[in-house]
């Protein structure tokens, strides 16, 4: 009986330690320390702080394109050229080549290296460009949404005119030759193809099998099976198509790392390890790249961190290595005021301007101008930027920043030099004794808007201009643009950097951005000229004598240009400053662990 | 009582109706979703405000987009849910389930602690109303209340995260730093003793002595790099704290209770070197068995001490046995902490101020538990301290409300101990009025760490709430809200069927 109950208790002791070592982790406790010793000594890693999180594989659509989900295409994948942080284009000759080959029709041949494959051993190839072609050009589209009728199928957020004005595309029949002829000469055509920084991001033998196709050049030759779209006599929708759009526009989408790995496929010089929903996401060396520069590090760490102040802090306590805060002069001193960490400071493509309206009281173009004279530029500048930024100047170029080579050029002779001083006397003597009454609209919900239209309001009275402030709230001042209703209006506004696409949307007649009702027919004519000119010292050469035109009709003065800064931790090197979009990353190749 | 039930779930019901449709057309109307585009000069402006308007069917009237939201919504009740989609084209059903895994993992140790924390101090502070330490309870309480969150969150994060890693480099107390902590315990164990101003000070005294010492026996042995209890101070403690539950649970008199305790403390003793093989493959599964276990043999242990009051010290011993078998995992934690420490992924900053996780860390049960801890650690301390004014002035006033009634009188006067008197008549009646709160607290807790969510950047419900406004885009809005809502509301019904099953003198209708 006794024997009975201790072998009773032997058992069942012994059926729970079974249990319990069931439930045990393989293998022993004490290796965890030495497999992550191993992997910083090969390149290392570092840890780059992105404001958003990710949330898709494509960034190419109206919905995908935010800045992280840009920057891990970018990181993720390669293409032809790649802009550098003085805005110029970068040709990368180990992808591939391209090259005008004929004026006109303008004409451009892109030339695949071999070897350039996607990271599951699949060639990268033509079909792929005519993917990314079809997908931004929306040339199948045949949607008129205000008739409800016809089929949008690839949705992208760039501006599709320029790649929709072709022909469709040729590829050769090894797959390795894309031609693009042009049936409208288009001035941007070099940034034409490849969305993100000129990427090929989007696999096409994938995009097809997700539409029941064989591979990409099913795709293809199913695309040029079709007629261009034309939205006043809508065809039904191509099924399959519409398939592979769709899967293009939202197949990619995701937060966590996919099971099917084709969903995330790389052609540049890093692959995605691992993702953590809204956490962070890893990327690793691929190993197969050898069609461009060899990164250094081994792997890079991309964490989101919305809050400036907590990314300043988390640098500090090492837990970030790069971090690109918002600018404001309480980040920048806290920034400053770390040990071990590089601040680096520059301008933001993004700059704030006052326009004047070409009609109303300021149809007059002497009040213009001697309301022009009136605006304290330099003192805009000292009292918002040059807390931030010591040597901050007033931006002086409708079309121009300072990071672009012909800036200093055109500042020269557009006429900009008559408004570096503030002139009261002169103005007085323009207005003969008029005082006009002006109304100035700007965001009255943006500290930085208010100081500037104080300033202004107190100079231009001085003048004799009677100042109506017409400052709207933080959702009603954009619906007033160009709605009318005041005079005059300080807001802000994005060079694009790259290309002249952008300069006659905001001072053609006529169009979308042009809320001022800006008409100059030489200015027009010029620009005109500038969208259809392929060679980039005549485009330039234009755009300078479009910058003079404006000055000199009193269009308005561009203010100065937003603040941008980056830091980061002494562990890493060769992090440069990036005004455009692509921030810290436009040069990721050359970060490197110390 | 079923209709009862029916009743309020159908109240419930319209008010979740009518308050979605106020807050769905306050958000469409709180501003312009359009306005990124409008002063845009991107070419294609006109065409992306195109896209928006078509995403967030703009053109159709924000009261009557509202019942078509309603529509998918309403297909959750049969399992085909559709709140819509965020601007990124994510379902909100997964932003929602996304977002919800992480607003839990930063509020649930926070709200148990605080809630642990904060009635345990109500307790105290009702049994010695008026009292040093009643007064600097309240102050403290209110002060953290009244703090703002962000402010606290900064400033853990600069001193508990930075300051402490830095220290942490080199952990050296220098001896008047070890003076300066040893006198402020000192003083607060003064306070905290009580009773005649000769026990403050032997007990300030002894206090003082202890912790400075402790202090500089930790910085001389590097205690801060490579700490861990051992046997002796599991040893040491498990009997003290067998002693202090023993008069807690059971008074001191009831000597079998004591053994029992006493008996799991050794039996934990002796486990402590046999369970370490073990302990080194653990899994979060065998942690709760192991639990299990050890709660069961400390009740076993009771049991066979058996006694007049069998119960007791059944309690006892599993309460002690649970405690010290925690004192054991702490162990294995901290010897696990020079490997985290070294980690190449840590590189000697243990203590984090973002995200629940360190990235890519791969580790063992011990590694990741740490990991967790010392992610999770400041936003805790942060949530507790502001939370805990209200835990604690409600139970003391709970507390001295029940310590005035008749029946207490009743139980004084007719022998029953002190002990019995708090622990059993007094404390049991003044925890009712806490469940109700606690169970409404839950309801606000899921949507309501949103500052500190953006402080500690987690991406939670609060954060899709703010993202969700600031892009004027109702569905998360309506997510989070909906989310929030219906917990609110089962939380509140909830709270009122326990009130009625705590006091028999409730009843529901």
């Amino acid at each position: 009986m006794r024997f009975g109950r201790i072998s009773k208790v032997v058992g069942v002791a012994a059926a729970a330690v079974l249990a319990l070592s069931a439930c045990a982790t393989q293998g022993g406790g004490s290796s965890s320390s030495s497999s992550s010793a191993a992997a910083t000594k090969q390149g290392g890693s570092a840890t780059v702080v992105e404001v958003n999180a990710f949330n898709t594989f494509n960034s190419n659509t109206a919905d995908g394109n935010t800045d992280i989900n840009s920057k891990i295409s970018l990181a993720t994948h390669w293409g032809f050229y790649y802009v550098d942080n003085q805005l110029k284009v970068v040709h990368n000759e180990k992808f591939g080549h391209y090259e005008k080959t004929s004026d006109n029709p303008l004409t451009v041949k892109y030339t695949l290296n071999d070897g350039v494959k996607w990271s599951d051993g699949t060639p990268v190839t033509a079909y792929d460009i005519a993917l990314s072609w079809a997908a931004s050009s929306s040339y199948f589209d045949d949607q008129d949404s205000k008739a409800k009728t016809g089929t949008a199928y690839f949705s992208t957020a760039g501006d599709p005119t320029g790649l929709n004005n072709t022909k469709f595309p040729d590829v050769s029949s090894d797959g390795k030759t894309f031609t693009l002829t042009y049936t409208k000469p288009y001035a941007d055509w070099e940034t034409a193809i490849g969305s993100n920084n000129g990427t090929i991001d989007i696999p096409a033998h994938v995009v097809a099998k997700k539409a029941g196709l064989a591979d990409a050049k099913a795709l293809y030759d199913l695309m040029k099976g079709m007629k261009k779209g034309d939205p006043s006599s809508p065809q039904p929708a191509n099924e399959t198509l519409k398939k592979a759009a769709d899967f293009y526009n939202t197949g990619f989408d995701t937060k966590t790392l996919p099971t099917d790995t084709s969903l995330f496929l790389s052609n540049g010089p890093y692959v995605v390890k691992d993702m953590v929903a809204d956490q962070s996401m890893t990327l690793v060396r691929n190993k197969d790249f050898t069609w461009g520069p060899t990164p250094n590090l081994d792997q890079i760490v991309v964490r989101y961190i919305g809050s400036s102040p907590a990314q300043i802090q988390a640098l500090k306590n090492g837990e970030a290595d790069i971090i690109a805060p918002q600018a404001s002069s309480d980040t920048i001193q806290q920034l400053k005021a770390i040990q071990g960490v590089t601040v680096d400071q520059g301008h933001q493509l993004a700059y704030d301007h006052i326009d004047l309206n070409f009609y109303g009281v300021f149809a007059d173009k002497d009040v213009r101008t001697a309301f022009m004279l009136t605006v304290p530029r330099q003192d805009i500048v000292d009292k918002i930027i040059k807390q931030m930024d010591p040597n901050a100047k007033p931006l002086d170029s409708q079309i121009f920043v300072p990071d672009q080579a012909p800036y200093a050029d055109s500042v020269k002779n557009n006429g900009s030099a008559d408004y570096q001083q503030v002139n009261i006397d002169k103005a007085k003597q323009l207005l003969n004794g008029k005082t006009p009454e002006i109304r100035i609209m700007y965001n009255k919900d943006n500290p930085n808007r208010v100081d500037a239209y104080t300033l202004i309001a107190a100079n231009a009275t001085k003048a004799g201009f009677k100042i109506v402030d017409g400052g709207l709230g933080k959702s009603d001042w954009g619906k007033a643009l160009g709605k009318g209703g005041y005079d005059a209006t300080i807001f802000g506004w994005i060079n694009p950097g790259v290309g002249v696409q952008g300069v006659p949307q905001i001072f053609k007649t006529g169009n979308g951005s042009n809320f001022n009702k800006f008409s100059d027919p030489s200015a027009d004519q010029l620009m005109d000229q500038l969208i259809q000119t392929t060679d980039q010292s005549k485009q330039v050469d234009l755009e300078k004598q479009i910058d003079q035109k404006i000055w000199a009709s009193s269009y308005g003065l561009p203010l100065f240009q937003s603040v941008g800064v980056d830091a980061y931790s002494d562990r890493v090197t060769g992090v440069k400053y990036m005004p455009n979009n692509s921030g810290v990353w436009w040069n990721f190749w050359e970060w490197a662990a110390k | 009582m079923v209709t009862y039930v029916v009743r309020r779930l159908i109240t419930a019901a319209l008010i979740l109706l009518g308050a979605s449709f106020l807050v769905y057309n306050l958000t469409a109307l709180s501003g312009d979703p359009l306005e990124e585009f409008r002063a845009s000069n991107l070419p294609n402006a006109a065409a992306l405000m195109q896209a928006r308007t078509q995403l967030l069917d703009l053109n159709t009237p924000a009261p009557i987009r509202y019942f078509k939201w309603l529509g998918g919504a309403a297909g959750c009740v049969v399992g085909q849910c559709d709140l819509g989609k965020t601007l990124a084209g994510q379902p909100v059903t997964q932003a929602l389930g996304q977002a919800l895994v992480q607003t839990l993992t930063l509020v649930t140790g926070a709200t148990i602690l605080a809630i642990l924390v904060g009635v345990a101090l109500g307790i105290v502070t009702a049994l010695r109303q008026y009292s040093a330490l009643d007064y600097g309870v309240t102050f403290m309480a209110f002060l953290f209340f009244s703090l703002p969150i962000f402010w606290i969150a900064v400033l853990l994060k600069e001193y508990g995260a930075i300051g402490f890693n830095n220290f942490l480099a080199h952990p050296d107390i220098p001896i008047p730093a070890a003076l300066g902590i040893g006198i402020i315990a000192g003083v607060i164990a003064g306070v905290v003793a009580g009773g005649a101003l000769r026990r403050k000070a032997i007990v300030g005294a002894i206090a003082f002595a202890f912790v400075t010492l402790v202090l500089v026996v930790a910085s001389l042995t590097q205690w801060f790099r490579y700490p861990g209890l051992g046997l002796g101070v599991i040893l040491i403690a498990g009997v003290g704290l067998a002693f202090g539950i023993t008069v807690l649970a059971a008074g001191l008199q009831n000597r079998r209770a004591l053994y029992a305790g006493l008996t799991t403390v050794v039996i934990g003793a002796a486990v402590y070197f046999p369970i370490q093989p073990l302990l080194d493959l653990a899994t979060p599964l065998m942690i709760v068995i192991l639990a299990v276990v050890t709660i069961a043999v400390g009740v076993a242990a009771g049991y066979f001490w058996g006694g007049y009051d069998r119960g007791q010290g059944m309690r006892v011993g599993g309460i002690t046995a649970f405690v010290v078998a925690a004192m054991i995992l702490l162990d294995r934690f901290m010897q696990s902490w020079p490997a985290y420490f070294d980690n190449g992924k840590i590189r000697g900053r243990p203590i984090a101020t973002i995200g629940a996780a360190t990235p890519n860390l791969q580790g063992d049960f011990w590694l990741s538990g740490i990991d967790a801890f010392t992610h999770l650690i400041l936003p805790t301390i942060a949530l507790v301290l502001i939370s805990l004014a209200s835990y604690t002035r409600y139970t003391r006033s709970s507390m001295l409300e029940v310590m005035n009634m008749d029946y207490i009188r009743t139980a004084r006067a007719k022998g029953v101990s002190e002990r019995s008197v708090v622990m059993r008549h007094a404390f049991r009646n003044a925890l009712i009025p806490i469940a109700t709160i606690v169970a409404l607290d839950i309801g606000a807790l899921i949507g309501g760490a949103v500052i500190t969510e953006t402080v500690f950047s987690v991406r939670g419900m609060g954060f899709m709430f703010l993202d969700g406004i600031s892009h004027v885009d109702p569905n998360p809005v309506m997510g989070v809200f909906v989310c929030v809502a219906i917990t609110a509301l089962f939380f509140n019904l909830v709270a009122d069927l326990i009130y009625s099953a705590l006091d028999p003198r409730v009843r529901v209708k």
